[in-house]
């Protein structure tokens, strides 16, 4: 299972549901797998797309959130994992593209090539739901058949991406705010007392 | 046991600006403000992270889910958070009110503190980061809040920066 695959495997699954892209080629094949305004690309902060994450899950209980992660990013805020275990919101379901290496920056193996185990990692934090899933459908099936908060191990193979997302971040944001209805206000003054 | 007159105006400060979604990293004047939170702002919800940047990116998500949030840090997590800050909450335009509890000011015994103490005003002036500092006790309340105002009504963040000299008489150990 290529990244790209994999990603199609989430946004098919997710419906209209927000999905956090980490930065670089998750991202990258987020906006190919399907260039929707329910999608938050980051550009930069590396790591920090779960944490997005879980602000988000605990501030719309209503709705499931997707963050598609990289394992070099969950690896610079492995912090992130002890959150989620704190916190536990229900409704977050963090998926890592873990293609072992860093792709974005020219393919240098990551620890997970050595036999770091993300998988274990999120479950010594105190998350009950994780899976490892090496195809498709075990992916579907781990999104499909399991509560949050969820973290899924998604082993694939690097694929070079095709297209960029979006550049600017304060249409993302916008677009994105919108779409999950929490569209900002033309004047921003109107939102604050 | 009543709150130090400070930390009672941060809460009041930070409530009065719309805030009920706080995001935390543990330091020793803040315990005083979270306490207060707890025990009289039942509305407000406290959020702990496990480091300065997480909690800026767990603030980035609070806003997009429609809350206004604030994050509460020791002037040393500052460090912590610069690419948080420069590379997501100021490019997306994301408000967050930072109370920043300072170490390497005014009072300072250890030595490692000081020299972020004595540059975040200048790292903050570098990266276009608007910041306030709380003159007194007195002033905390509406200082926190006119930060609070400016940050989520012009959607960028904005920092309140809590003196030792204001805060020390209270820390416990």
């Amino acid at each position: 299972m290529t990244r790209l695959e994999a990603t199609r495997v989430v946004v098919a699954l997710a419906g209209d549901s927000p999905i956090v892209a980490s930065l670089g080629h998750p991202a990258y094949d987020l906006a190919a797998a399907g260039d929707r305004p329910q999608n938050f690309y980051t550009w930069g902060s590396m790591g920090l797309a779960s944490s997005i994450g879980v602000g988000l899950a605990m501030a719309r209980r209503d709705l499931r959130v997707f963050v598609v992660d990289g394992d070099g990013s969950l690896l610079m805020n492995l912090g992130s994992l002890a959150t989620i275990g704190l916190l536990a919101p229900a409704n977050l379901v963090l998926i890592v593209m873990d293609n072992e290496e860093y792709a974005t920056t020219g393919r240098q193996k990551t620890p997970t090539a050595h036999g770091a185990d993300l998988d274990a990692a999120a479950r010594a934090m105190g998350i009950a739901q994780t899976a490892t899933a090496r195809g498709e459908g075990e992916l579907r099936r781990a999104i499909e058949h399991l509560n949050g908060p969820l973290v899924v191990i998604a082993k694939v193979a690097e694929s070079a991406p095709v297209i960029k997302p979006p550049l600017d971040c304060v249409f993302i944001k916008q677009r994105f705010m919108a779409a999950i209805g929490n569209a900002e206000p033309a004047t921003a003054a109107q939102r604050s007392s | 046991m009543r709150p130090p007159a400070w930390a009672a105006g941060v809460c009041e400060g930070v409530h009065a600006a719309g805030s009920r979604a706080v995001v935390y990293v543990p330091d020793n004047p803040l315990s005083h403000v979270l306490g207060e939170f707890e025990s009289r702002y039942r509305d407000v919800r406290l959020m702990l992270a496990t480091r300065e940047e997480e909690a800026f990116g767990i603030a980035a998500g609070l806003y997009l889910g429609g809350h206004l949030p604030t994050v509460m840090l020791q002037s040393s997590g500052v460090g912590n958070s610069l690419n948080a800050l420069t590379s997501l909450i100021l490019p997306y335009q994301i408000p967050v009110l930072a109370i920043v509890s300072m170490r390497g000011d005014e009072g300072e015994w250890n030595a490692a503190q000081v020299p972020m103490g004595r540059a975040l005003r200048s790292i903050f002036d570098a990266v276009d980061m608007p910041h306030a500092t709380v003159a007194s006790a007195d002033a905390a309340a509406e200082t926190v809040r006119l930060v609070g105002k400016t940050a989520f009504g012009t959607r960028r963040p904005g920092a309140c920066l809590l003196p030792r000299r204001m805060t020390s008489a209270s820390i416990s150990g």
